[in-house]
């Protein structure tokens, strides 16, 4: 019984950080319909942010992420406004490809700047456990969920109760109509991608505190982020978070009562049976990413 | 005037041909490594022309098309190392394998449109990727399986390198030609009206299920049939390799830089591509992977309808000029 609290918990505290990592992913692709395979290229960048402040001036890396997201939005918002707004109305290949480009320029330069070792960015207390009742709770990861989900929640209170959200909510509904209204479809846009790159940075600099981090890792967080957006679904902002819940109990438990790697194909077994019952998600709006382009 | 318009219709063939007997004359002229890196490009227009025939005539994008190549690539190895069956019986089975997986993942996954569609299929190529990670036994597992091809065990000769450009050049030719043969057919204009609107469509009588499905699985035996070449050709492999979803990604690359839902296109995107990629590994050994993706982003925003598409357009309409192609998709 306890192996199984201390697996849920693990999971659900795994769960919350993932959601954080995928909900940048999840607001790009249902605002501008824009599958954004450098997502991942974000994350990593945005560990090695945190990893260099704190190596130059020993800034503790739950002050070093909000220096990892300003420097992660500028770069998202630049990306967005002069190279990605190039190509955004073209078909679905066009920015998948743009984005694969970017993701092998990113992944490369942090090769050359910071090789291939692996690196943790250290603190004194995030190695520490409480324990509760038998079951330990490690301070770090508990921190990182904590704040995950207040950014989560913050983000959603951004994005339904101020102007600027509801002008990058109503370009996500429907393009045409919001510059109708004087909105700035570009500007939005921008700050969107800018908004979900320093999300990523953050969130990528409290994996570099709970976990190691190097280039190759990626990859895997762009997948990861690609499952639990479907996973919740497109246009709810509460959907990475439930997705990241989802994905991080599933392999939490998996991987207490399998063997080997099976966990990884249970959680791609769960999306697809996800996609084949209910292609909108778990709590995601169908329209999305289905409608048409003014 | 007559007489050339009566020999138009033959000169994509003969042309074919010719840059058939191009290919194999081009053999005897290349040293073993060139020779390796144009068997290399032979694989990549056979894998860019299998996706082309569901990605680009159908406009199903799907990531996760690599399954295929690791399903022939495995079976092929399985089948030679506990069963003990020839290479050729191995690439004939192993093809087949990889249609009627493409055939059975198809119906549920092919009611799945874009984006949702591409990431169920990637969603299929890590799970069984992970299967074959997980039965050691029959797979060799993440620690690989090597393929009998010396000694006693071999059921069949190693082809060496001038076999296996001669395998690869045969399959990167039947993929042109399937693609060519669909593409003119009933079904590659039922495909490009899927392409175009699936509903219409499906209204105007086109079984639009069947020719999804029989096109996907198409489309995984040619690649099941590289997989299992492939597999033979590096003699030992390893599930990371056989179902990288980079492969995939450089199938997407190819057909959408060489102009997607044409013949020509993924023929001149491979070539192009990896022939690039290669100069590049050589000459800037460090910086080759970032100079590529600096010239993937280039070329999708100078030529985001592909290279052949862009020529065919500019001749029609007497506009080449390129700005005004990033025109076209920006905000």
């Amino acid at each position: 019984m306890t192996s199984f609290l201390q697996a849920t918990l693990y999971g659900l505290l795994q769960g919350g950080l993932l959601g954080l990592i995928a909900v940048g992913f999840s607001l790009v692709w249902g605002v501008m319909n824009i599958v954004n395979l450098a997502h991942g290229a974000f994350v990593v960048l945005g560990a090695y942010v945190g990893w260099q402040v704190n190596d130059w001036i020993g800034l503790d890396p739950f002050l070093g992420m909000f220096v990892a997201a300003a420097v992660l939005f500028g770069l998202g918002y630049g990306l967005q406004r002069w190279l990605i707004n190039l190509v955004v109305n073209g078909p679905v290949f066009i920015t998948l490809l743009l984005t694969f480009g970017l993701d092998l320029m990113i992944v490369q330069a942090m090769n050359i700047a910071f090789s291939a070792d692996y690196r943790s960015i250290p603190t004194s207390y995030a190695g520490n456990s409480l324990h509760l009742g038998g079951v330990r709770v490690p301070v770090g990861r508990l921190l990182a969920f904590g704040v995950s989900v207040a950014v989560t929640l913050a983000l959603v209170a951004l994005i339904n109760r101020t102007r600027t959200g509801l002008s990058i909510m109503a370009t996500g509904m429907d393009r045409g109509a919001a510059r109708l209204m004087g909105i700035r479809a570009r500007h939005v846009y921008a700050l969107t991608f800018g908004i979900a790159a320093g999300l990523a940075g953050m969130a990528g600099t409290m994996v570099g505190t709970v976990g190691t981090f190097n280039p190759a890792a990626a990859g895997g967080y762009t997948l990861l982020s690609f499952v639990i957006a479907v996973l919740g679904g497109l246009g709810n902002m509460y959907g990475a978070l439930i997705g990241g819940l989802v994905i991080g109990l599933v392999e939490a438990w998996a991987g207490q009562y399998l063997s080997g790697t099976w966990i990884n194909a249970l959680a791609f077994l769960v999306l697809v049976v996800v996609l084949i019952v209910r292609p909108s998600g778990l709590v995601g709006r169908a329209y999305y990413a289905a409608r048409l382009e003014v | 005037m007559a007489a050339a318009a009566r020999w138009r219709p033959l000169v994509p063939w003969v042309s074919g041909l010719l840059l058939l007997l191009a290919a194999l004359g081009l053999q005897s002229q290349l040293y073993s490594g060139q020779e390796r890196t144009v068997t290399a490009i032979f694989m990549f227009v056979a894998l860019a022309q299998a996706w082309n025939l569901i990605g680009g005539y159908a406009g199903y994008a799907s990531f996760g098309q690599v399954v295929f190549f690791g399903i022939g690539g495995y079976f092929t190895a399985v089948a030679m190392t506990h069963w003990h069956f020839s290479f050729w019986t191995c690439l004939v089975l192993g093809g087949a394998v990889a249609a009627l997986f493409g055939a059975l993942i198809g119906m549920p996954l092919l009611r799945l449109r874009g984006h949702y569609f591409a990431i169920a299929t990637l969603g299929v190529a890590e799970g069984i990727r992970e299967v074959v990670t997980n039965l050691p036994d029959l797979t060799g597992g993440g620690a690989g399986i090597t393929l009998p091809t010396v000694g006693d065990q071999a059921t069949t000769a190693y082809l060496g390198n001038d076999g296996f450009y001669l395998l690869f050049l045969a399959l990167a030719a039947l993929a042109v030609l399937v693609s060519a043969l669909v593409a003119g057919s009933k079904a590659g204009f039922a495909l490009r009206a899927i392409h175009q609107d699936e509903q219409a469509a499906g209204a105007m009588g086109i079984n639009t299920t069947r020719i999804k499905v029989l096109t996907f699985a198409l489309s995984g035996l040619i690649t099941g049939l590289v997989g299992a070449t492939y597999a033979f050709q590096q003699v030992t492999i390893f599930p990371e390799r056989l179902f990288d979803v980079d492969i995939t990604v450089l199938m997407v690359v190819m057909v959408v830089i060489g102009g997607s839902g044409t013949v020509l296109g993924p023929l001149v995107g491979a070539v192009v591509l990896q022939f690039l990629s290669e100069y590049l590994r050589q000459n800037y050994t460090s910086y080759h992977i970032f100079l590529l993706g600096a010239i993937i982003i280039v070329a999708v925003v100078l030529l985001p309808q592909g290279a052949v598409n862009y020529v065919r357009d500019a001749r029609r309409t007497g506009e080449y000029s390129l700005l005004a192609n990033v025109r076209r998709y920006r905000l």
